[in-house]
Order: structure tokens, then C-alpha cells, then sequence
């Protein structure tokens, strides 16, 4: 099979544009679904992750970006963690050209990629930006490790990494079971979608 | 006398502060982060407080109560102003460094714990202060069309607004797809794993339901010409209330009179 060449301007066809909305009200309602089923995750870049799943990496970073922007409009605080969203999109996005979700051992690959990725990203910025606080439900645990003595870097790694590791587990099985439901007629529009075609024999 | 289409889509706005155009209020609110910045450096006291933010911050109800939606942005504003307490709180009271200043008990308040409290907290009030003044006084549509005028791609500036209809559409789809699943047995309440399972059914129809729907807006925007090239004309147009210059006017002084002052006080 010939290597598939990919450019900005292809990966931002009519229904990549219109991929980009749909990741970013799904970020938001997976975001909201969480806090109403008391989850003690986030799970607010499932979004981003099928947007950059299905049409790569740019696609991936403009939803995600957007959504912190918009959830931004309601609470300000969003707009500091833009690149945290942008970067899993991009991640996300290069992982799926380079076809690394197809079997499960380059699953847990790119899972822990992913998730190693948002935590590098993310800590730097709640560290500076907010003290280690941010006032979400895993904050407590940071703020009680820091009240323990704990440096404030170590506090932050130990209490986010384990959550942000489930986050990302659970947001990818959720764009893998979609995705394996769409059926191929639709696929084959999108940017990576026929990565995820199996070929009959 | 009945309204046509185009004229009930229009926005008026008898308040002229409310009413600026969207690209002025947006350099009032870069001047006034940059007047935070430079605000911040100034500081008070034996151990160096950042003093001068708190009297500022006073600026932000001013500016939304004269632009006549003082309610909305003090609802939004509750929500960074929880935040705002929590880091000074958690700062004041457990960043060690710097000499004891009081303690009680086993709490006690350290020179560089209380230095980053007030000046962080402030900064995140003051900032995200003004955007919520923005984003109260300024409608999603608006925001959109100025995004258009300013030289946007029509197509960007159409994910944007679709973005926030979406939002609105997924969120009622959500629900109705969590009742369907409800009564079909599945369970929402329960240990977290009872709950984290009740996460998937809840939220695969939803995104597939999605994906499927804008396959098929793809056809419909296609058949209404929306990627033709060449000039597009809009149903919907901004107003400017009268105010900008004078409105810019002194966004500019009152900056330059801030870090005038701010040199003058490192230079004496």
C-alpha cells in the first residue's frame, strides 16, 4: 500500500470543519456527564481525541483549543490550559497517522503517551499559574500532600498522574467503540478514518 | 407592525458602554491586563505585598454595573472568585519560605506564602475579571461577525458559531439519551464502577448520533453554496454605539498614566 501524504489544507475538508463543533460539545457534555455521575475525573477531552482519531493532528489541536476557549467564555480560568488541549490533540492526531491504534499493545503505547503528555503540559501551568490548586475535586489531595510537606511539584505528579492515566483510558475505549460502529461508507471521508478499516481478504 | 427575519435577528443596545464594538472592548482588555502586570510589580509593606491589585480589581464591578449587567457578571464571576479564594487560602496557609509571620496552632502564615497568595489570587481576579465583562456584554453572534469583519475566514468564524449551537444541542441530546438508558436498566447510581460503566452508553450513541448528523450537513451546506467563492453577504450586522473612540481614548491614558507612574516610582 503507498504511503498516504497528508496536508493542512486536505485535513480541513467540509467535514473535518464540521468535526470540530461536534468534539468540542462532546469535550463539554463528557465533561458534564462526569460531574453529574460524581466521576472523580475530568474526561473532558474525549472530544479532542475522536476529533484528532478521525481527521489527525490539526483537526485535533483546533477542537481542542476551541473548547477551552468557549468553556473559557463561562469560566476564564479555561483559557490558561489551552495548550494542555491543543498538545493532546496534536499527539493524538500523530499517533493515529502513524496507525498506532491498531492493535491493543500499541494501544497501551499510545495511552500512556497521551497521558504523559497532558500531565508534562498540564503541570507547569497549574504549578505557576495557580499554585498547584485549581479547585477541582482532585485539588484536596494535592493541597493535603503540600500541607504534608511534600514539594509542590512531586504533590501535583503523584495525585494527577493516576486520574489523568484512567482519563485517558476511558476516553479512548469511548472513540475505539464509536469508532468501530461507524460503518466504512463514512470513514473513508475522513482524513485517517480508513486506518481503522479492516480490509477484506 | 410585524417584524421581517432580518430585522428581529438585529441586536440593539441603548447602553453605550454594552454596545462598543467588539474589537474595542477586546484592546480594553488587553490595556487592562497589561495595567494588572504592571500593577502587580508595585509592591507595599515589610514584605512586599502587591497591594495595589486589590483597589483595582474594583474597576471590574464599576465597568460592568455602568454597562447595565452587573448581575450577569457577578454570577460568572462567583465561580473564579471560588477559585481565587482557594489558592489564597492554600498559599497563605501551607507555601513554607520566608520567616514565620503569625502562627496558630498548627497553621501558620510564612513571608513567601503570603507574598504569592495575594498577588497570584488578584492577578487570576483581575484577569479573568475582564473577560468575564467581555463575554457577559458581548453576544456569541457578535462575537462571531466582528471575528469575520476583522479578516476571519467565513468558515472559521461558522465553527465558531456552530461550535456554540452544538454545545446546546449535544447537551439536550445527552439527556435524552441518559433517560432512554435509564429505563432500559442502566444503572447511574452506585460505587464509582457502577457509575463509570453507566459513563459509555450514555456517551457513544451520543457521539455517533453526532457524526452522522453533520455527514449529512455537510450535504446540506454544500447544496446552499456554502464553500462558492466570492463576496458573501450577512443577515446579521453590527452596530457601534458612538463611544469607541472616546471609550479607547482612555483606555490608552489610563495606561500610560499606569506605567508612567509605575517608571516614575523606580526612578525616584
Amino acid at each position: 500500500m503507498e504511503q498516504k501524504k497528508y496536508s493542512i489544507k486536505e485535513d480541513f475538508s467540509m467535514l473535518a470543519l464540521l468535526i470540530i463543533p461536534v468534539g468540542v460539545a462532546v469535550n463539554f457534555v463528557g465533561g458534564q456527564l462526569a460531574s453529574i455521575l460524581k466521576l472523580p475525573m475530568y474526561l473532558d477531552t474525549i472530544g479532542t481525541i475522536f476529533a484528532a482519531m478521525l481527521c489527525g493532528p490539526w483537526v485535533g489541536a483546533v477542537a481542542g483549543g476551541l473548547t477551552n476557549i468557549v468553556t473559557g467564555i463561562a469560566n476564564p480560568v479555561n483559557f490558561a490550559f489551552i495548550p494542555v488541549n491543543v498538545l493532546a490533540g496534536l499527539v493524538t492526531g500523530f499517533l493515529a497517522r502513524r496507525k498506532m491504534f491498531s492493535v491493543w499493545w500499541k494501544w497501551i503505547i499510545s495511552m500512556l503517551v497521551m497521558a504523559a503528555v497532558s500531565i508534562i503540559s498540564s503541570a507547569p501551568i497549574v504549578v505557576l499559574v495557580y499554585g498547584g490548586v485549581t479547585g477541582g475535586g482532585t485539588s484536596i489531595i494535592t493541597a493535603a500532600a503540600m500541607a504534608a510537606g511534600a514539594n509542590i511539584w512531586a504533590a501535583f505528579f503523584g495525585t494527577e498522574g493516576i486520574f489523568t492515566v484512567l482519563d485517558r483510558i476511558i476516553s479512548f475505549v469511548i472513540c475505539w467503540l464509536v469508532i468501530k460502529v461507524i460503518p466504512p461508507r463514512t470513514l473513508v471521508k475522513f482524513g485517517c478514518g480508513s486506518n481503522y478499516i479492516k480490509e477484506s481478504k | 407592525m410585524e417584524k421581517t427575519y432580518t430585522e428581529r435577528i438585529q441586536i440593539h443596545k441603548t447602553n453605550k458602554l454594552a454596545g462598543l464594538y467588539p474589537s474595542v472592548k477586546l484592546l480594553v482588555v488587553v490595556l487592562y491586563t497589561v495595567c494588572t502586570f504592571v500593577l502587580g510589580t508595585v509592591h507595599f509593606t515589610r514584605v512586599d505585598l502587591s497591594l495595589l491589585l486589590i483597589p483595582w480589581f474594583l474597576v471590574i464591578p464599576i465597568l460592568c454595573a455602568s454597562s447595565g449587567a452587573l448581575g450577569k457578571c457577578v454570577k460568572a464571576l462567583k465561580a473564579v472568585a471560588l477559585i481565587a479564594l482557594i489558592i489564597l487560602l492554600v498559599q497563605t496557609f501551607l507555601v513554607p519560605g520566608g520567616e514565620v509571620l503569625v502562627r496558630f496552632g498548627f497553621l501558620r502564615i510564612c513571608e513567601k506564602g503570603l507574598k504569592t497568595a495575594v498577588s497570584l489570587s488578584f492577578m487570576i481576579m483581575n484577569i479573568a475579571g475582564i473577560f468575564v465583562w467581555l463575554f457577559q456584554t458581548t453576544e456569541n453572534k457578535e462575537i462571531a461577525r466582528a471575528l469575520e469583519e476583522s479578516g476571519m475566514n467565513y468558515k472559521a468564524a461558522y465553527v465558531f458559531t456552530s461550535t456554540l449551537q452544538m454545545i446546546d444541542i449535544l447537551s439536550e441530546n445527552s439527556k435524552t439519551i441518559m433517560n432512554a438508558q435509564k429505563a432500559r436498566g442502566v444503572e447511574t447510581e452506585g460505587n464509582m464502577i457502577v457509575r463509570a460503566k453507566a459513563f459509555f452508553p450514555s456517551l457513544v450513541p451520543l457521539i455517533l448520533g453526532a457524526v452522522i448528523g453533520s455527514e449529512e450537513r455537510v450535504l446540506t451546506l454544500e447544496a446552499r453554496g456554502f464553500s462558492i467563492q466570492g463576496e458573501k453577504t450577512h443577515l446579521f450586522n453590527l452596530e457601534k454605539s458612538g463611544a469607541e473612540k472616546t471609550a479607547a481614548a482612555a483606555a490608552v491614558m489610563i495606561t500610560i498614566l499606569i506605567i508612567a507612574g509605575r517608571i516614575a516610582l523606580w526612578v525616584l
